[in-house]
């Protein structure tokens, strides 16, 4: 048929017109993984790639929605603060009332704090970085006051975090199943699709008909919820709720986000994009720590990835502005 | 002349080769208000810059004053006394209205800005244009005409001989041009020459001592005001160009698609009522500002409605926003192509379906095959020219642009569709393809077409009927042949 040939055509300019934005950072990856295997005798390991992306997936989950909100021209500062809340929650609730309702107050946390969120920015139309940077605050006090200050400390509740199915842990294959779900909605729902409309131009959006603002709230409340997922599996991890065990999370995410080619601005980026980016932070981390590199040197290397991350959106805007 | 502040003569001014003045030759007295006619394109606001300074004229003799300025620039113009306002307003809305006068130029001692010397010379100024506005109230909370008297207090706390004044009245309801009358015709008692541009040959007599108009670059007419009659005026103005405007065979309509009575909003229209037949394109002709892309705005629901109905194939209408009165299958093309038209970084594929995805897959998901396939058939028939179903919107041309968004609505098979200005910033060759498409989409899909504009032009190519509106009521309808360039400007003054 020739609708095939239509398809292949159009996915070979897809390609075409992608290849820039995550071309220079997939080659980076690249250039990353041989500098670390040819480094250190431990990296290019099976056991070393499962922990690489173990140690992802918790940031990954969360990853998704923040790629969603990312191209609708939205930002969660609050995912790090509402993981630590959760744990929290769970390091409370699991030992008294078990570890179904342990997770079912998960849920219904996630689900508040993301419609808390989604209420700020679309109905009393609060900028989402200060609304989230609000709720960032809050809920990083709420959860020191859950335990007042301490690490609760838990029991049966490692299989979360740390159970293999099939010899694959099961964070990642979470972190998988939600990723694919995030590629699909964006590529292929109509879902998706708003969301790279009303980032590209929210005046637009409004006049052409798009609910934008019941749009952006269920993409809050999924970030929610993906923070909240993202505490449990911590918390498991660590059989323990620890106030701090989330910290910079937002930092994480947004610097993977951005690696990826997803723009600031909105309309623009990709789950695939965002995929890589996660990666080279984690083969990063990963690599430094074999190198024997205090891990204090982690968060430098971080915060000079998102400075070159943005400073590569930028300089990609000003150049398609002047050619057009 | 003794008194004469400005004499321009044999003024030429080419951009990339092409001249858009041809030896233009303007004199101002003192005292003297002089309106500046001609249509869109005419050259008054290249001509004006030039006076301001802000183009620099390719021959020709600039005199000032009695100064003969061989390299006039803003600088120098400033100097010289020449000001200009503009209808977009230049003020700061957040400041108080004492700041907002002496903007930029704050009484001071050192470092630290005059309040009081500030609030009592801006009292001062407003006391002279006569005036009843608090020093100290915040400009963003005035009213429009209010903030424009702002600036013309800025320009006379600035020693100013040449008032250049561009569409000032635009936005301005009665009341408030009467006001900036009386204060143009107490500036003239203070010997200040005034040049005042418009569209509105009603105010000519009322403001202005002498009429020049120019067409196509060229002055063609210089009289004396109360001489000039509205006839020689808009003869003047259009030449012979209104002949060339074949009218397009009419459609033969009967089914009402849309009925419209007493229609109001605050006071952007009143009172406006009208029907519009399947397969017809109606034109709301008027000046900006005179309530017609309002009222497409408020039947899409992006405006209030504050009286009147609505009735869509016999039953009432009530939107509840835009995204509903899409739903119900009406098309809106806003004006500001940019702000609230196209999607900028996404493809043309995307632009062009995304009313329509609901059709294009099931449960929420989008066969973006369909997108494609819906682009590449539009593309044929509406001769878009592009690189393919994914090129970025924003590569392509503006007419391209438009013909992307008119096609929007025609796959998503609106039964109504509202366009404001459907041709703004649409190269000339590419408008009568924009004409022929609209047409041809009525006819074959039976949707009725409103068109809000601002040329007559557009007009006279592209509707069967139109209703002509002056300050947010309609003063006339022109049916068939009667559609006229003369007759529509002739009424919308």
């Amino acid at each position: 048929m020739s609708n095939s040939k239509n398809e292949v055509a159009e996915s070979g300019a897809k390609v075409r017109r992608r290849m820039p934005d995550v071309a220079p950072l997939l080659g980076f990856l690249i250039l990353l993984t041989i500098f670390f295997t040819v480094t250190s005798e431990y990296f290019l390991d099976v056991d070393n790639f499962k922990n690489i992306f173990v140690a992802l997936a918790v940031t990954g989950v969360v990853c998704v929605p923040g790629t969603m909100l990312m191209i609708a021209g939205q930002v969660d500062l609050s995912v790090g603060s509402a993981a630590a809340v959760s744990g929290m929650i769970l390091g409370n609730v699991v030992n008294s009332y078990g570890i179904a309702n342990g997770l079912l107050a998960v849920l219904v946390f996630g689900l508040v704090i993301g419609a808390v969120n989604g209420f700020f920015v679309t109905v009393i139309g609060v900028n989402s970085l200060i609304t989230t940077l609000g709720t960032l605050a809050t809920l990083y006090g709420i959860a020191l006051l859950i335990g007042n200050g301490q690490t609760l400390m838990m029991k049966n509740f490692e299989w979360l975090g740390t159970a293999q199915p099939a010899g694959i842990p099961l964070p990642i294959i979470i972190f998988f199943v939600i990723a694919v779900v995030g590629i699909v909605v964006l590529r292929r729902t109509r879902f998706g699709r708003s969301l790279y409309a009303i980032g590209s131009n929210p005046n637009a959006a409004r006049v052409v008909g798009i609910r934008s603002n019941r749009i952006l709230f269920a993409t809050f409340v999924l970030s929610g919820l993906s923070s909240a997922l993202a505490g449990a599996i911590l918390c498991s991890q660590l059989s323990a709720g620890d106030p701090n065990a989330a910290r910079g999370l937002e930092l994480e995410v947004i610097t993977a986000i951005v690696l990826g080619g997803a723009s600031l601005a909105g309309g623009r980026g990709t789950m695939w994009g965002t995929i890589i980016g996660l990666t080279t932070i984690g083969v990063l981390n990963n690599g430094l720590i074999l190198l024997d590199v205090p891990t204090f040197w982690q968060r430098v290397a971080q915060g000079l990835m998102l400075i070159l991350a943005v400073s590569f959106d930028a300089t990609r805007e000003r150049l398609a502005a002047k050619r057009r | 002349m003794s008194n004469e502040l400005v004499s321009l003569q044999d003024i030429r001014k080419s951009f990339s080769g092409v001249e858009v003045l041809h030896g233009v030759d303007l004199t101002l007295g003192a005292g003297e208000v002089l309106a500046l006619l001609g249509e869109n394109g005419a050259g008054k606001s290249t001509l004006v810059k030039i006076l301001a300074g802000d183009i620099e004229p390719t021959s020709g003799s600039i005199d000032i004053r009695g100064t003969k300025v061989a390299k006039l620039d803003v600088y120098q113009a400033r100097q010289l006394g020449v000001r200009m306002i503009f209808q977009e307003l230049n003020d700061a809305p957040a400041l108080t209205v004492a700041e907002n006068i002496f903007l930029g130029q704050w009484p001071h001692s050192g470092p630290f800005v005059g309040w009081n010397e500030m609030a009592e010379k801006a009292k001062a100024v407003l006391d002279r244009l006569e005036v009843d506005i608090p020093v100290d109230a915040i400009a963003g909370q005035l009213r429009v005409g209010e903030r424009q008297l702002l600036e013309i207090a800025r320009a006379l706390t600035q020693d100013t001989k040449v008032l250049v004044l561009d569409e000032p009245t635009a936005a301005l309801s009665n009341v408030e041009v009467e006001r900036l009358f009386s204060v143009m015709d107490q500036l003239r008692e203070e010997g200040v020459g005034m040049i005042y541009i418009t569209h509105r040959l009603d105010e000519v007599a009322r403001v202005a001592d002498r009429v020049q108009v120019l067409r196509d670059g060229s002055s063609v007419l210089t009289v004396d005001a109360k001489k000039a009659s509205r006839e020689d005026l808009v003869s003047a103005m259009l030449g012979h160009a209104s002949e060339k405007n074949a009218r397009p065979e009419l459609a033969q309509t009967s089914e009402t698609a849309v009925q419209v009575s007493g229609l109001t909003s605050f006071a952007e229209f009143q009172n406006v009522s009208f029907t519009v037949n399947r397969g017809e394109v109606l034109a709301l002709f008027g000046k900006i500002g005179s309530g017609t892309s309002e009222i497409c705005e408020s039947l899409f629901g992006l405006r209030a409605i504050t009286a009147g109905s609505v009735e869509v194939f016999g039953k009432e209408y009530k939107t509840k926003g835009p995204a509903h009165s899409a739903d119900q299958g009406i098309g809106y093309l806003p004006a500001d192509r940019q702000r609230l038209g196209s999607f900028p970084v996404r493809s043309v594929a995307e632009n062009l379906a995304v009313r329509s995805w609901k059709r294009m897959g099931k449960f929420g998901f989008v066969n973006r095959l369909l997108e494609h396939q819906a682009f590449n058939r539009w593309a044929e028939a509406l001769r878009i020219v592009s690189r393919g179903s994914t090129q970025n919107i924003s590569t392509l041309s503006g007419g391209n642009q438009q013909k992307v968004l008119l096609a929007r609505w025609f796959e998503a098979g609106v039964n109504i569709l509202l366009l404001v200005e459907p041709t703004r910033g649409v190269d000339v060759g590419a408008r009568r393809d924009i004409y022929e498409i609209i047409r041809k989409q009525a006819k074959e899909s039976g949707m009725a077409v409103i068109v809000a504009t601002s040329d007559y032009e557009e007009v006279v190519l592209l509707a069967d009927r139109a209703f002509v509106m002056s300050r947010g009521e309609v003063v006339s309808e022109l049916t068939g042949n009667s559609v006229e360039a003369s007759k529509l400007i002739a009424a919308a003054s």
